[in-house]
């Protein structure tokens, strides 16, 4: 059993497991490439559906997980060498391990090394040298990074819920996970923002409270119970009347069409008959938006069948009326198509982007300026075990660390030439 | 030009065959054997397979092979990088096998009918059985031939250009994608521009849902300005470049950071420092090889990017409707529309052209269609080759699947055949086209 869990451990610590995964999901976008143009729209359908797929990915932020484990009890061991804490050195820990049969005295080395540039520290039977900041805690942080974007993938993908729905102004805010108080207003303006032209609140007034008021923006998306709300369109929620010579009646009709920006048509059926109006909404002369300025004038085509019978211009209260035919829009108000995500994947991404700067704003001017370089040199019985380790500079460290070790070489034929020579007198 | 690509194709295997016989220095006899044999079972089996069975399978079967090889090296320039700076990871156990000639000997047999079957492909296809062998023989000859020329001239290379593995396969492939990349139905650089086009459309849009990053109507247009940029054809042929280059680069870096050989051990300075020289001169050496790959593959996207294929792409002839909307466009007259070639046509209504085009496909029925497809902007087709080719994307549209909808193809449009010829509704061709037009403008230019 234990022997299944190293098993286990060691691929899903490995490194190579993010390459393989990868490759995996590029060889099955390949494959379905070649069926279909929708490739990365089914891929991910596919994998929302394949028990095996979404079991695949998942490997992805656990082996991140594992990985900021095995990088920080690394960090962790070789701070503890530094401190003498533990017996003995792993080489596993460095890039180079030597093992010398010679004195244990240190007093010059560590002058030399002072003067190569290295902070010292010695105690007991070690002397640790070191110049430099770890990578080690920027990788973590970039190892963190890695683990919230495949995880914030992973939930968005298997748990992403989207309702869509109009909101409209003076009507109830409509949420698939219950309704809000009325919408009180819909502003749509100019923005000063460097990204956004346009600001869109939605303020909704607080249910069963006296007077306060829920807002909605675009960005960063809002949450009502649980829910982001995401604008998506613009678009008007018309009321109008009509009636025919042929009808029996009055047509009565809330309809709401995406009619934003102005010139876009959009078309409504008369129910019943062979009536259809087309509509689109009019550009003031003065250059001014009409969804911002809430004066609204609509340009109409009455149609029978594919045959135009009149059009003309419409304004919001207006009526049109010629040879029994009557059309009026009582009442035109903002709407917004909006959808409604249930999605915790996204909270995940954005912190992922988050650690992404800051693990590159900071591992970048480490890794270029003051990269991490240590050596230390354990005497233990007659020996000395020395092992070095850098993470930038590797030949110029690699130099001062095969320097130290000739000058331990050099100390001990003196010394044996000393004892040689006293043994001959 | 036409006659200078065979020559080139030549010179390629041979260039392949002195990679490979300077990778496999114990091998160089089972690999001049193999490669000989290869090379002429690759050639047979063209003329084979292209007599025996109609279409284009032959051709689809190299592309595959062609596909698969360069998905391969992907893998190994991965691995590659990796091994390079992680010492701990076992990548490959079976080091008996590798030293024994099988592999080198298979994998040389494997390299020669794809490069056969690739300079083949380049040859006229004749009506009989005899001219045809008359060909196809001397090639097959030839190729086999300059395997043991090649023998003979690997021993002329310097001694200290050395190739590891993954360069050799590196070398071999790119050197494969130099040769296919003058057929236009091989080639794999432009496909592959036009997904790569086409992914990060989708990756972008869904990337944008998923992050819920607002709609077009509210960014200001210079940063949607820039997002569209990521949804035109140069960043499909810029990413096609990475992809291109990648294994290369990978694998350069890989022997870059070949990690040195330890000399800590050793005691005199004079010593140590001579190994590592020697080391970094020797690894140094070995990136000749793959230098010599990225020239082969920058040799493929150009000759891809700018093929030396004439295009049979006829001047549109303008036509109008009657009064009643309908176009007529004549069965014999100006053009033969049973012919098997392209016409184009231009009808003009309310200061906008409509360019569409009428062609027999190989099942001899006639089909309309839009000069522009439903994904690219609308730069229009021309003809080569048994297929028509998307001027925007540069994508192979076969012959007989034009007159279907979807993907890069044709966008199809009703009409009614009788017996004065073709006739089209006016009105459904315009709104077909500006259907089209609109949403492809609107993808290309303005993002989402």
């Amino acid at each position: 059993m234990k022997r299944l869990f190293r098993a286990i451990w060691t691929i899903v610590s490995s490194r190579v497991l993010i390459p393989v995964v990868m490759g995996f999901f590029l060889v099955v976008y390949i494959g379905i490439a070649f069926f279909s143009d929708e490739t990365l729209i089914l891929l991910m359908a596919l994998t929302r559906r394949s028990f095996l797929l979404g079991t695949v990915l998942a490997l992805l932020p656990l082996n991140c997980a594992s990985r900021i484990f095995v990088e920080a009890d690394r960090f962790r061991k070789r701070r503890q060498a530094m401190t003498d804490a533990v017996s003995g050195l792993q080489p596993s820990l460095y890039d180079e391990t030597v093992d010398l049969m010679t004195c244990s005295e240190f007093a010059d080395l560590e002058g030399r090394l002072v003067t190569a540039g290295y902070r010292t520290k010695r105690s007991g039977n070690l002397l640790a040298a070191w110049r430099g900041i770890s990578l080690s805690p920027s990788r973590i942080i970039f190892l963190a990074a890695m683990f919230c974007l495949f995880s914030g993938i992973l939930v968005s993908l298997m748990s992403r819920t989207v309702y869509r729905l109009p909101v409209i102004e003076g009507e109830t805010f409509q949420a698939p996970t219950g309704n809000g108080g009325i919408v009180e207003r819909i502003i749509f303006g100019k923005s000063s923002g460097p990204i956004l032209a346009r600001d869109l609140v939605i303020e909704v007034a607080e249910s069963g409270s006296a007077g306060g008021l829920d807002r909605f923006g675009v960005y960063p998306p809002s949450r009502f119970r649980g829910l982001f709300v995401y604008p998506r369109y613009l678009g008007i929620a018309l009321f109008y009347r009509f009636s025919a010579p042929d009808m029996p009646g009055v047509y009565e009709k809330h309809d709401v069409l995406p009619l934003y920006p102005p010139g876009k048509e959009a078309a409504t059926e008369i129910s019943g008959s062979p009536y259809r109006i087309t509509l689109r909404l009019e550009k003031p002369d003065d250059g001014s938006d009409p969804y911002i300025t809430g004066r609204m004038s609509f340009f109409f085509k009455l149609m029978k069948g594919t045959d135009v019978l009149y059009s003309g211009s419409l304004a919001r209260g207006g009526e049109f009326a010629r040879n029994g035919y009557r059309l009026e829009f009582p009442d035109c108000r903002r709407m917004v198509i909006t959808d409604f995500i249930g999605d915790y994947g996204v909270l995940l991404i954005w912190a992922a982007s988050l650690l992404f700067l800051v693990a590159v704003s900071t591992w970048m001017p480490i890794r270029l300026f003051c990269s991490r370089r240590e050596m230390l040199f354990r005497s233990e019985d007659d020996m000395i075990r020395a092992c070095s380790r850098s993470e930038g500079g590797v030949r110029r460290h690699a130099g001062v660390f095969h320097e130290a070790l000739d000058l331990l070489e050099t100390k001990k034929n003196a010394k044996q030439s000393k004892d040689g020579g006293v043994s001959a007198k | 030009m036409p006659v200078l690509i065979p020559i080139l194709q030549l010179f390629a295997w041979t260039v392949i065959l002195l990679v490979v016989m300077r990778g496999t220095p114990g091998f160089r006899r089972y690999v001049t054997i193999g490669a000989g044999i290869g090379f002429a079972l690759g050639v047979a089996g063209v003329l084979v397979i292209s007599r025996l069975l109609p279409g284009d399978l032959h051709l689809r079967i190299i592309r595959t092979a062609l596909g698969v090889s360069f998905f391969f090296l992907w893998a190994v320039a991965v691995a590659a990088i990796y091994r390079s700076n992680v010492r701990d990871i076992p990548l490959f156990r079976g080091k008996r096998l590798t030293d024994s000639p099988l592999p080198a000997f298979a994998c040389t047999i494997m390299t020669g009918v794809i490069a056969g079957s690739i300079i083949a492909c380049r040859l006229p296809g004749f009506d009989g059985a005899a001219v045809q062998i008359l060909a196809f023989a001397p090639l097959a000859l030839t190729g086999a031939l300059l395997a043991f020329a090649a023998l003979a001239g690997e021993k002329a290379l310097p001694t200290s250009i050395t190739v590891t593995p993954s360069a050799l396969l590196l070398t071999v492939v790119a050197l494969l994608l130099f040769c296919s990349s003058s057929i236009l139905r091989l080639d794999l650089f432009s496909p592959l521009s036009m997904k790569v086009m086409k992914g990060i459309h989708d990756f972008v849009h869904q990337f944008m849902e998923s992050v819920l990053i607002p709609d077009h109507i509210f960014i200001r247009p210079e940063i949607w300005g820039y997002i569209g940029i990521l949804f035109g054809k140069e960043v499909g042929f810029w990413g096609g470049m990475v992809i291109w280059f990648t294994p290369a680069i990978l694998i350069a870096l890989a022997i870059h950071f070949e990690p040195l050989p330890s000399v800590a051990h050793i005691r005199q300075g004079a010593q140590r420092r001579r190994l590592l020289a020697d080391a970094i001169r020797t690894r140094r050496s070995r990136l000749v090889i793959p230098a010599v790959a990225v020239v082969a593959l920058a040799a493929a996207a150009y000759q891809s990017s700018f093929p030396s294929v004439e295009y049979w792409d006829p001047k549109p002839l303008a036509v109008t409707a009657t009064p009643a909307g309908d176009i007529l466009i004549p069965k014999k007259g100006e053009v033969d529309l049973w012919d098997g070639k392209l016409h184009k046509y231009l009808y003009k209504q309310g200061g906008k052209e409509v360019r569409f085009f009428v062609l027999m496909t190989p099942d001899g029925k006639l089909t309309v269609d839009l000069d522009a497809c439903a994904i690219c902007k609308p730069d229009g087709y021309g003809q080569t080759e048994g297929t028509v080719i998307c001027y925007y994307c540069k994508t192979l549209i076969p012959l007989d699947t034009v007159g279907k909808p979807g993907g890069c193809n044709p966008v199809p449009v009703p009409f009614t055949e009788r017996e004065d010829g073709v006739h089209i509704e006016a009105i459904t061709l315009y709104n077909s086209w500006t259907r089209t037009v609109q949403a492809t403008t609107r993808i290309k230019e303005n993002g989402k």
